[in-house]
């Protein structure tokens, strides 16, 4: 079974920026551009989170998502500050093929999520999920890591796919940004608990950490960001150092 | 002769911006169908998927495409949901009649890994299907968790964890992908270049 490479890009329109660890943003190029140059490097998606706009209670910025949209013969799924059930639809209607909420399913709203599963299918919503770590347990954070829930990870991992998400995207608030490889307990523990597929995000720094996190954890996907957008690896060097190590991706 | 491919426009959610595009990429002409009467305006149709069986089936009934699809004689392509309704009767929220233009069912995914099974995934010819010519050692995109149960009328399988699927059909000159072209890469462009390129007739 193949192990989808997703191409995570965090937008501060108009721009791509690199937070690291959620904190301190480093302009990495125009979402379009880099949507682009990654789908023809062959990526199996391309996921845009609006990483700005929640925290700031902006509106989404339509334009340069379907922009990149019209980029990629490949899934787009698309992430930050969706509201409404209009959110979910608007974006399904300028190209995205997933939408990821975090923030007002988890502070304001859980059920948005089961309304929008009814609708679109449960194929096309995607919970993120950013955790972070305590002695014991993880927390869900929102707004990019900035704002506590008081909910446990593990919990609401499982609440969503009982309520209708079809894929969970996770991140680490902890290891998110820092290239030091990524949370592995955290990656295990969600995929085991449940039956929908996990993507999960924060923390490549280097070839070896996503062929450590795949063996160890096994998800369906992971999300890569800053390995690529620093130019230390292509997509091409990260399927051909998987496939070297018996991990199954997709040509 | 005018080779307008018409894509069925039903429900609220829509992957319809994308498959627009795919079609332009492969040099086709497209009209978007949002009533009855446009049918006859196309020379072939592609139907989309969107949502769930049971919704997908009572759009087109509120949208009063039933009774031009049951009519319909023109090179049909269903795209994942849109194959499934291709289908007798389907098993999603309940039992709904489908299109029955294929005999089979679709049933929930019964496999031993995570469903719905998404990603990239190759396809094993069982029987010819000019849509796929040239494509049959290419990789497409699958986002899924119903499959649709058919016998007789398969032309690729897929496996995904060691469970055979059909993956796409074809009867007459009715085809159906489980997978989604539109979002395959130069090879799902490559698709539609084969259905644009089908002689119309029956």
């Amino acid at each position: 079974m193949n192990t989808r490479i997703i191409v995570k890009l965090d937008v501060k329109p108009p721009y791509v920026v690199k937070p690291v660890h959620f904190e301190g943003l480093r302009k990495m190029g125009i979402p379009s551009e880099m949507a682009k140059k990654y789908y023809d490097q062959g990526a199996d998606e391309v996921m845009y989170v609006d990483i700005v706009s929640s925290l700031y209670q902006r509106d989404i910025i339509f334009e340069e998502i379907e922009k990149t949209a019209n980029e990629l013969f490949i899934p787009f799924g698309v992430g930050g500050a969706v509201r409404t059930v209009d959110d979910f639809s608007k974006l399904f209607h300028i190209g995205a093929d997933k939408v990821a909420i975090n923030t007002f399913a988890v502070q304001e709203e859980p059920d948005i999520i089961n309304k929008a599963a009814q609708i679109f299918g449960n194929q096309a919503v995607v919970v993120n999920i950013e955790a972070k770590k305590w002695d014991n347990y993880w927390e869900c954070y929102t707004d990019c890591g900035r704002i506590r829930s008081g909910k446990d990870v593990l919990e609401w991992a499982k609440e969503v796919e009982q309520r209708g998400a079809g894929e969970i995207l996770l991140q680490s608030v902890d290891a998110d940004g820092r290239n030091r490889g990524f949370d592995l307990e955290l990656c295990k523990k969600v995929v085991e608990l449940v039956d929908i597929p996990v993507v999960v995000s924060s923390g490549a720094g280097s070839l070896e950490d996503i062929k450590e996190v795949i063996e160890y954890a096994k998800p369906s996907g992971v999300a890569i960001a800053s390995l690529l957008h620093y130019d230390k690896c292509t997509i091409k060097d990260i399927k051909e150092y998987l496939r070297k190590n018996n991990i199954e991706v997709s040509r | 002769m005018s080779n307008i491919i018409g894509i069925v426009n039903y429900g609220i959610a829509g992957n319809i911006h994308s498959i627009e595009k795919a079609i332009k990429a492969a040099g086709g002409q497209t009209l978007v169908i949002n009533k009855p009467e446009q049918f006859n305006e196309v020379d072939k149709l592609v139907l989309p998927g969107v949502g769930s069986f049971k919704d997908a089936m009572q759009e087109l009934e509120n949208d009063n495409f039933l009774e031009p699809l049951r009519n319909n004689t023109k090179p049909i392509l269903g795209i994942c949901l849109g194959m499934q309704i291709l289908s007798t009767v389907g098993f999603e929220y309940g039992t709904t009649q489908g299109l029955d233009f294929i005999t089979a069912e679709v049933k929930p995914m019964q496999v031993d890994a995570k469903v719905p099974h998404v990603g990239f995934n190759t396809i094993d010819v069982v029987n010819n299907n000019e849509v796929l010519n040239d494509l049959e050692d290419e990789e497409f995109y699958f986002m899924h968790s119903y499959e649709v149960v058919n016998y007789t009328e398969i032309a690729t399988l897929t496996n995904y964890a060691n469970h055979k699927f059909v993956s796409s059909v074809k009867k007459g000159n009715i085809y159906g992908v489980q997978f989604h072209p539109e979002k395959s890469r130069e090879a799902g462009i490559k698709l539609f270049k084969n259905f644009i390129n089908l002689k119309g007739e029956k």
